[in-house]
Formats: C-alpha cells, sequence, structure tokens
C-alpha cells in the first residue's frame, strides 16, 4: 500500500516537474518571440515607414511616444477593474493585480511622455507647453504617482490598499478625457491620426503599419511585465507572511 | 532633416527603451532578491521546529 502511494506520489511530482519546465520554456520562448519583434519593430519604425514631409525623421518617435502612452490606459484600466473588485471582495490577489497594473503602466506613462517632450522640442521649439492634452496627461501621471505613494506611506497594508483602490477608481475617470483632450480643446498637440476620431486623411499605410507593430509589441513587453510584477508582489506578501511567522515564534 | 533632428530621433529612443530596459532589470532584481529572503525564512523557520521539536 505504502509502494503505491509512493509512486503515486513520485508520478505526481514528475508531473509537475514536467509542467514547470514547460512554463519555463513558455517563458523562454515568449521572450524571444518578443525580442524578434523588439527588431523587426526598429526596422519597421526606422527604415519601412517612410519619412513624413513636414517634421522629418523627428516625427517617427511618434511610432514610441503613443503605444507606451495607450498601454499605460490599458495598464489604468486593469487597475480600475481590480480596484472595484478589491472593494468588493478584499482579496489581497485583486490589490495585487491593481498595483501590479498601476506600477507597470506609470513605468510606460513616464517613458511615452518623455519621448513625446522630446519630439516637441525640434518642432513646437519647446519641450512642455501647458496644451489641454498635454495638462490632463501630467494631471493623469501625478494621480498615479500619487497612487504609489499613499501605498507607501500607508501605516497599514490593508489601509494603503483601500485608499489607493479608491485612487484607482477615480483616476481612471481622466483616462478618457486625456483621450479626447485634442479633439474637445484645440491645442497646440496634434489631433489624433489614427482610430475613430482621427482627422484629415489619417496615417499613410505603411506609416499605420509599422504604428500597430510599435502598439502590438509594447502590449506584449506589458503582459510579460505585467505577469512578472504580480509575481513579485505575490512573493513580497510571502516575506511578509514568512516574517510574522518568525516574530510570532519569538514573542 | 537637419542633423540636429536627428539627435533627437536618437534621444527619444534611447530614453523609451532604456527606461523600460532599467525597469526590467529592477522587477528581476528585486524578484531575484525576494527568493532568496523566503529561502532563508524558510530554512531560519525549519531550523527552529527542529529545535523546538527537541
Amino acid at each position: 500500500m505504502a509502494t503505491v502511494a509512493g509512486r503515486h506520489q513520485q508520478g505526481l511530482v514528475a508531473r509537475w516537474r514536467r509542467v514547470l519546465g514547460d512554463a519555463q520554456r513558455a517563458k523562454y520562448i515568449f521572450l524571444l518571440l518578443l525580442a524578434a519583434m523588439f527588431v523587426a519593430n526598429l526596422y519597421l519604425m526606422l527604415i519601412w515607414a517612410p519619412t513624413e514631409r513636414v517634421m522629418g525623421d523627428v516625427q517617427r518617435i511618434f511610432y514610441i511616444h503613443v503605444p507606451p502612452l495607450w498601454v499605460a490606459f490599458i495598464a489604468f484600466f486593469l487597475t480600475f477593474v481590480s480596484s472595484i473588485a478589491y472593494l468588493r471582495t478584499r482579496e489581497r490577489s485583486w490589490d495585487n493585480r491593481a498595483f501590479a497594473a498601476a506600477e507597470v503602466g506609470l513605468a510606460f506613462m513616464t517613458v511615452g511622455i518623455i519621448a513625446g517632450a522630446i519630439w516637441g522640442k525640434p518642432v513646437w521649439g519647446t519641450w512642455w507647453t501647458w496644451d489641454a492634452k498635454l495638462t490632463t496627461t501630467f494631471v493623469l501621471w501625478v494621480t498615479y504617482v500619487g497612487y504609489m505613494m499613499v501605498r507607501s506611506y500607508a501605516p497599514v497594508r490593508a489601509q494603503g490598499a483601500r485608499w489607493s483602490a479608491v485612487i484607482g477608481i477615480i483616476g481612471f475617470i481622466n483616462v478618457p478625457i486625456v483621450y479626447m483632450a485634442a479633439v474637445w480643446w484645440r491645442g497646440l498637440h496634434p489631433d489624433q491620426v489614427t482610430g475613430a476620431f482621427a482627422s484629415g486623411g489619417g496615417l499613410e499605410p505603411d506609416m499605420r503599419t509599422a504604428f500597430y507593430f510599435s502598439v502590438l509589441t509594447f502590449v506584449l513587453l506589458f503582459a510579460y511585465l505585467l505577469y512578472h510584477r504580480i509575481g513579485v508582489r505575490r512573493t513580497e506578501d510571502e516575506v511578509g507572511s514568512l516574517h510574522n511567522m518568525l516574530h510570532e515564534g519569538r514573542s | 532633416m537637419e542633423d540636429s533632428n536627428l539627435g533627437f530621433l536618437f534621444a527619444g529612443f534611447a530614453v523609451v527603451w532604456v527606461g523600460l530596459f532599467a525597469y526590467i532589470i529592477y522587477v528581476s532584481r528585486r524578484e531575484q532578491a525576494l527568493r532568496r529572503e523566503v529561502a532563508d525564512l524558510r530554512q531560519e523557520l525549519a531550523e527552529r521546529e527542529e529545535r523546538g521539536g527537541r
């Protein structure tokens, strides 16, 4: 009887090793795909896409300025949904998802804003202007910086999770405003050149290909980072509970 | 296209890719550090249980 149980246990261990091995392999395949897409993305943005007539080559910053900001919008939507789920259920897994999406989204948003400022200097003659689109974008960025700070400074983890969930829900209201700002209020920032609210002739077909490929590359990179950041958050929780167990043992 | 604008193009691409790469490194290092911490804490707990058992 003991031998049968032992064999069953060995079979289970072997099966888990196979699953873990496959997961590791899947991770490497995904990373290889991402690296290949990164190279193809550079080719499409810098060589394949034609040079814009008025702005010249500096217009190519568009392919790395807009996609990270779209990814940030997706991330903040995930924070919004996960924050609602957390406030309803009080399950830590929802809070972990909300936090990870906010942090990764903020990283994408930061580089997207800086890339936009670098494009603005040669085209507008200034790094920054308080145009409606830029101002609402700045407010959104500050909101999620605040989200991260609330978590860091809250005296108790649950309290920080609750407060930041409220910020994650209210802060998301600004996302559609940022998206529509150039349509609603005329300013220095160009109108949308793609999507349902695009004005004028939109993007030239080769430019559109380069743009959407760039969006896809950034979305996949975001998915990879989000998956990892949620894992790190779970391990942080595990460290916290192990410390508690040790502390309880001492007292 | 002015030469100076190529500098802006390079700077724009560099900021995005270097920034995101730095974030990937940060997440990976944090993951490694936490795994080490979990292993150390588990070992400490196991040792304590062993001592308590005796």
